[in-house]
């Protein structure tokens, strides 16, 4: 029922109390979109209540002489229509009796303490139970350390600091963004193996750090820091501080500092370490590392979790306070629950959580974010967590699964079938979500939708060769370059050997000397006319051998092909040695992408060629598509990558062994599919093979392959790629 | 051996039972439970208990050959065992068998097989469905030795003063004989005596006079939750004394399913009256404004929940006559208008959703409550949050002063304080799940000693309530002509009343038998059951026209001439909300194997209808056709539809009344 009734059945329970607020209780006054509201804090229990400027004064009255009908009389004359109903009364005292803030004339009964208690414990423990991603251990109360540490802070929790702390960070972004390259370069060893420990480490003290940055700012913004503890945050230990005295802050300013103080404190140690990075030599150095580890995680973990508001933690609470809208994250759940009543159940008596537009929307937007957010994230923690360690990330998957989803749709469906505001719609109510489940679920599992699998490759050639110079000299005129068509034996480019054309015409003059020499001999003597001929000969070998290296300056195509290659133009005059590599001679005919798959992403094996189509993209230029047709597959066994670039080390999706230096054994077995340029009467053109915007395919270019296969309904295609996803993280 | 019991005992034994605080299972405790309940059942299964009853039968020979000393000997030796915790299968079985000769020799009736069996069910603690006229008063009566033995005292329910004081009576002798003590709990019974009645081991009394006393004793004892200062509380108190009832510890309800279920949610309060009544003036203003607003437009009336909803052209024209009564000296309440919409939609459902001779009667200018379930006068129960005033002000009666709760306890709630409960009706079958889910009692239905007999006559639906009324006058004529005794059963006063009119233009014989005329009750009920008798041609067959009155707990014994001519009928005028209230009516006839008939007539314009299924009943009414519906199937099940949405309704009303019980006991501090 929409109107708020005036008068409760229950009243008589409460009517002849005199119950009073206990004196350690504190309220403080808070101000949420132009409203007034006061914050009852209970320091004991540390629990919060929000309370409106009517319920506040009638707490206020709550003083152990005037009883409840009194007090409400009271309100009654005072506000007349704003004031509290029989009903609300009641709300508020059970509320504020169920959280000890009330001492009752009546002697306190015993067992319903206890079961209060009891059951406290118990929904702690479940909360634990469903939190088990965050699960959570209370260690001890940190006050004397941050008493201690908040007066050297001091100086710097203000305006000047946080000045400073402005100036700090853009310094090092500064400094930092012209060495993006080596930052993203270091990202590599950042994850390796060899660095979990150590980036373990780094996380815990900073993360530590972090907190300490809250615990500071509370504590010198008036609030009391009751408890330290440390929370598995996804199996990685994080520790917290309990800094919900912030709760009670005037100021939504200082909320917010409070709020933000930990990602402030990391972000201005990881400046620092930024600094220390960039002057640290870039191999061996612990430094070096330990203070990129610091980088890494305060960024990534300052967007992934602190400073997004789509996760509860810090940023949830500073975005709440920003826009002042207190529980946000539930609230967005009431009014989502709400719009779902009103406009797909039509149950026109449900109520909106709020009264305000801009607030509505705000939740709106909130909690459809919120929900799509925790889809996704749970979704890659869970896959993540299954790809990494099998059995615990199986169990945790189950685990989240169940909190996560059968949780809260248990929770929806019991809602559904329990909740009073829907009594009298319940049937419409339940056949409406019926309904939409059965188009959801006919959607997904029967209506048939296009299946894209991808997959990475590389392009091969099967004729191909390089030209490499046969001997020293300066380059010295270029006959053709890249792109253009040459016959075996065309010239390429001319390079000049001054000494080797010394060295002939020396050789050459020599001979004739010898010549002349012999002929002489030969007049003299026999005997010396032969020696001398050995010697013209031996000259003369000499010569060809010269002679022959002169041919070889001008260097020609091995084979028919395309030359493929750096701007040959810009080697004019540059001196080469022999073997150096000039460029290559492809046959673009007999060039083919190679697809590589992993053993369990091999749907392609077994399925006939006509029944998909490919579409490949190069590297370079994905944003067009070559047409290709599929050859043939090599099937298991083979280990071995036809380019580095596929496996992990060179960049691509497939894991390599570690020891192979080559980067060019996987780890398991894998596939390989062939492609070649569709025939010239399909439309293709097999001179440019490959080609896109105009620029030939180069041999050992990454590609991009995408098959369309048959259309599936989205069920069997999820549930053939989780079966593909188990089998081969977990290697069952 | 007297139980004399210290006051201090008593106080104990209260404030003991004060703090059961049950709670009614959710979710999947409330799954656990129950199939909890089925299991630990599971051993006093039908088959199970009629295997104990057959045991109960090989002692029969042995107890019917002792002498009378030997009998008390053996049930004293039964009772040791009992008090003693020690009673096994066998020392059951034994000992029912004791209570079933010493009820031969006290009563002169020897329980049947049947009514053993469901003596051993109310043993267990199960509710027990028996048909009307199997004997429940016996069942329970060689079962309550046992239970009384084993848990002190035994609280037996029933259905009015009269059976209570008539029961505790007729059975003393057998109660005596088993070395119990029994007592009656009535309105006429003396505040002083209460206290030594309650101390007896066995108390007859109805809900209302018991749970009133137990709410006496929570108001006396104040917020106290030691025996200590429940003592001072009371020492400083005016009323003096301990509180009546030393706790509560077993009770058997006659008409279970009435007491648990329907009446189960009613609350039982205890209220004063405000002194301040300067409220009456602003209850007839708000009648008058209800009046001037158009439903439709205005406001919309929701019949089944009982409520009504302003629209925006009602509050524009409200506010508007807010503002010309407070120019006009009207009450200051109409400054604040919520609260004077709170009060004019009140006068609205009293206007619309009450209706004289229905939901109450005007009795010496004062509105008097008809219990909707058995049709009687409830002269002091009221309508609570001025409710019972807007009415008063609709009728233009004198406004009584609103009441102020002091205390109050649904029934429900009361009967789930008590840890041991069982109970006997004739209609629990259709109950079972409310039964196992808020009491957390099975039903078990007990056989009947001999088959019923009685004819079901196909259901006649009608139209429009004209040619209803008009085929029951014929129907009624055509059976009185065969010289049977008919029963009439009418909903409401109102109808009644019409049906009477209607009769009497015929120059039909009647008799009417509603809350008017509740003295005359014994004497209608004595005659209903006469058919035409052969030697006094001027003695025709009786009809009685009858609320639901007559629907629960009266016995209408045929004559000779009546069950030749073939017995009772039973024509029902209307469909009750719930399909256990026809059982109960249908079951006036056909009795221990008597002959008998049925037949439910109904319209499309009935109450049920209209109110549950809104726009088939518009459909049906207006399509063209002829009087009544041929296809009787399909109106059948529609009008059972009906029937089970109103249940459904009540359902949930009860579960959100049990909701509320259990959250303000969990949520708010003290008991009462």
């Amino acid at each position: 029922m929409s109107e708020r009734a005036t008068f409760s059945p229950f009243w008589h329970r409460v009517r002849v109390m005199r119950p009073r607020l206990r004196p350690h209780v504190q309220i403080t006054r808070q101000h949420y979109r132009g409203r007034r509201w006061h914050v009852v804090h209970d320091p004991s229990s540390n629990q919060y209540f929000r309370l409106s400027p009517v319920g506040h004064e009638f707490v206020g009255l709550l003083d152990g002489r005037r009883s409840v009908e009194e007090i409400w009389q009271v309100g009654l004359q005072r506000h007349g229509d704003e004031a509290l109903t029989q009903n609300e009364v009641i709300q508020l005292l059970s509320q504020l009796y169920s959280g000890n803030l009330l001492s009752t004339d009546a002697t306190p009964e015993t067992e319903q303490l206890l079961r209060r208690g009891r059951e406290r414990a118990g929904k702690k423990a479940a909360q634990q139970a469903i939190g088990i991603m965050y699960f959570r251990v209370r260690l001890f109360n940190p006050d004397f350390i941050l008493t201690w540490l908040e007066p050297i802070f001091r100086p710097l929790l203000g305006r000047v600091g946080l000045a400073m702390w402005v100036v700090l960070v853009a310094a090092a972004l500064a400094s930092i963004l012209p060495h993006w390259d080596r930052l993203v370069s270091g990202f590599d060893s950042a994850i390796a193996p060899t660095n979990w420990g150590w980036m373990l480490v780094v996380f815990v003290l900073l993360k530590l750090w972090h907190e300490i940055g809250h615990g500071v700012i509370c504590k010198r913004l008036g609030g009391q820091v009751p408890e330290f503890g440390a929370m598995m945050l996804v199996l990685v230990p994080a520790p917290y501080v309990d800094a919900s005295a912030a709760w009670a802050f005037a100021s939504k300013w200082q909320r917010i500092a409070v709020g933000a103080g930990g990602m402030l404190f990391e972000l201005a140690l990881a400046s620092v370490c930024a600094f220390v990075w960039l002057n640290t030599p870039d191999t061996g150095s612990l430094l070096h590392q330990l203070s990129y580890n610091a980088m890494l995680s305060a960024s990534v973990s300052t967007v992934l979790f602190n400073a997004n508001p789509l996760m509860r933690f810090d940023g949830y609470y500073m975005l709440s306070d920003l826009l002042e809208v207190p529980n946000l994250s539930q609230r967005s759940n009431q009014m989502m629950k709400f719009l779902l009543q009103r406009h797909v159940y039509r149950v026109k008596s449900a109520l909106p959580p709020t009264a305000s537009l801009s607030e509505a929307v705000v939740l709106l937007v909130y909690g459809v974010l919120a929900l799509a957010y925790r889809i996704f994230i749970f979704f890659s923690i869970t896959l993540y967590l299954v790809g990494k360690l099998f059995a615990i990330g199986v169990i945790l998957a189950v685990w989240t699964a169940a909190m996560w989803f059968f949780l809260p749709v248990g929770q929806f469906v019991h809602w559904l079938a329990t909740h009073q505001s829907l009594s009298e719609f319940r049937a419409r109510a339940v056949l409406t979500s019926l309904l939409l489940i059965a188009s959801g679920l006919l959607l997904v599992g029967a209506v048939p939708m296009p299946d894209h699998r991808r997959a990475s490759g590389v392009i091969e050639s099967l004729s191909r060769s390089g030209v490499f110079f046969h001997a020293d000299g300066f380059v010295a005129e270029v006959h053709r370059r890249p792109g253009e068509r040459v016959q075996a034996g065309d010239p390429i480019v001319t390079c000049v050997s001054d000494r080797l054309s010394a060295q002939v015409r020396l050789l050459r003059a020599e001979l004739e000397e010898a010549q002349s020499r012999e002929r002489l001999a030969r007049t003299r003597n026999v005997a010396a006319g032969q020696v001398a001929a050995q010697y013209v000969a031996s000259l003369q070998e000499q010569l060809a051998y010269l002679e022959e290296r002169e041919t070889l300056l001008v260097v020609r195509a091995p084979q028919e092909g395309v030359i493929v290659g750096g701007d040959l133009d810009q080697m004019i005059g540059r001196f080469v040695r022999q073997g150096e590599p000039l460029c290559a001679v492809v046959e673009p005919r007999s060039l083919r992408a190679t697809a590589t798959l992993a053993q369990q992403e091999a749907w392609i094996y077994g399925l006939s060629p006509d029944s998909y189509k490919v579409e490949l993209r190069r590297a370079s230029r994905v944003a067009d598509i070559i047409p290709a047709r599929f050859e043939r597959t090599i099937e298991v066994g083979d280990r071995m990558l036809p380019h580095p670039a596929l496996g992990y080390s060179g960049g691509g999706t497939l894991e390599v062994e570690q020891r192979d230096q080559s980067g060019m054994l996987a780890k398991s077995p894998i596939f390989k599919a062939y492609f070649t340029a569709l025939p010239a009467e399909e439309g293709g053109d097999p001179d440019v093979l490959f080609t896109a915007g105009g620029v030939p395919a180069k041999p050992g270019e990454r590609l991009y392959f995408r098959f369309t296969l048959p259309s599936k309904p989205l069920a069997a295609q999820w549930l053939d790629r989780l079966q593909k996803l188990l089998q081969g993280r977990a290697r069952i | 051996m007297t139980q004399a019991l210290t006051q201090y005992e008593v106080i104990y034994e209260s404030l003991r039972s004060r703090r059961q605080r049950p709670v009614v299972p959710k979710g999947l405790d409330l799954v656990a439970s129950r199939a909890g309940m089925l299991l630990s059942h599971r051993r006093n299964n039908l088959a199970s208990l009629k295997a104990q009853a057959t045991r109960v039968e090989t002692h029969r020979e042995h107890a019917r050959t002792m002498s009378d000393g030997a009998l008390d000997d053996a049930l004293a030796r039964q009772r040791e065992i009992f008090m003693r915790g020690r009673q096994d299968r066998d020392a059951v079985c034994l000992a029912l068998a004791l209570t079933r000769e010493a009820a031969r020799r006290e009563t002169g009736e020897e329980p049947y097989y049947v009514q053993l069996i469901g003596a051993l069910a109310l043993y267990h603690g199960r509710i027990i469905e028996m048909l009307t006229g199997e004997g429940k008063t016996l069942t329970g009566s060689i079962a309550a030795p046992l239970i009384a033995w084993q848990r002190r005292h035994l609280h037996v329910f029933t259905v009015n003063d009269y059976l209570a004081s008539r029961d505790a009576v007729s059975r003393a002798a057998l109660y005596k004989r088993c070395m119990l003590t029994v007592g009656a709990i009535t309105q006429e019974t003396d505040p002083g005596e209460r206290a030594s009645i309650y101390a007896r081991n066995v108390i007859y009394g109805t809900p209302k006079q018991i749970t009133a006393d137990y709410l006496r004793d929570a108001i006396r004892m104040g917020q106290s939750h030691s025996p200590w200062s429940a003592r001072q509380a009371m020492l400083q108190g005016a009323a003096g004394g301990g509180p009546l009832i030393p706790g509560l510890h077993a009770a058997m309800v006659d008409e279970a399913d009435a007491v648990l279920i329907d009446e189960g949610v009613v609350p039982l309060i205890i209220a004063r009256s405000r002194r301040e009544d300067e409220m009456a003036k602003a209850y007839r203003e708000a009648a008058d404004l209800a009046g001037k607003l158009d439903e439709g437009p205005d406001f919309s009336i929701d019949h089944v929940h009982r409520r009504a909803e302003l629209k925006r052209r009602g509050i524009d024209r409200l506010r508007a006559m807010f503002a010309r009564l407070l120019s006009h000296g009207g009450e200051p309440i109409w400054r604040a208008t919520r609260r004077g919409e709170e009060l004019v939609r009140q006068a609205l459902v009293a206007r619309h959703c009450y209706i004289n001779q229905h939901q109450y009667q005007i009795v010496e200018g004062k509105v008097i409550i008809v219990d909707e379930y058995t049709g009687r006068f409830l002269p002091d129960r009221s309508w609570e949050h001025g409710l019972h005033q807007a009415v008063e002000a609709k009728e233009g009666l004198e406004i009584t002063a609103d009441r102020e709760t002091l205390a109050r306890m649904s029934f429900q709630r009361f009967y789930r304080t008590y840890p041991f409960l069982c109970g006997m009706t004739g209609t629990a079958a259709d109950a079972v799940a409310e039964m196992e889910s808020v009491y957390s009692r099975p039903v078990t239905v007990i056989p009947t000693n001999r088959p019923v007999a009685r004819a079901q006559w196909p259901m006649r639906a009608f139209r429009t309530s004209r040619d209803k009324w008009a085929a029951i006058v014929d129907s009624i004529e055509h059976v009185h002509q065969q010289g049977r005794p008919i029963l009439v059963g009418t909903r409401s006063i109102a109808s009644s009343e019409l049906l009477s009119t209607l009769l009497q233009s015929r120059g039909l014989n009647h008799q009417v038998l509603n809350a008017n005329f509740d003295k005359e009750e014994a004497d209608f009920i004595a005659r209903a059951g006469q058919g035409r008798s052969r030697t006094n041609s001027d003695h025709s067959a009786a009809i009685t026209v009858a609320t639901n009155m007559a629907g629960r707990g009266t016995d209408i014994k045929l004559d000779d001439a009546g069950r030749q001519a073939g017995g009772l009928h039973v024509l029902l005028t209307e469909m009750h909300s719930a399909k256990r209230v026809d059982r109960q009516f249908i079951g006036r006839s056909g009795r221990q194997g008597d002959p008998g008939s049925a037949q439910i007539f109904v319209s499309v314009e009935d109450d049920l209808f209209t109110k549950y299924m809104p726009r088939l009943a518009a459909v049906l009414r207006n399509r063209p056709g002829p009087a009544e519906f041929r296809n009787r199937g399909l109106l059948g099940t529609l009008f059972r539809l009906a029937q089970r949405r109103a249940e459904a309704n009540d359902r949930r009303n009860r579960a959100n009344v049990l909701r509320q019980d259990d959250w303000v006991d969990k949520h708010l501090p003290g008991v009462g």
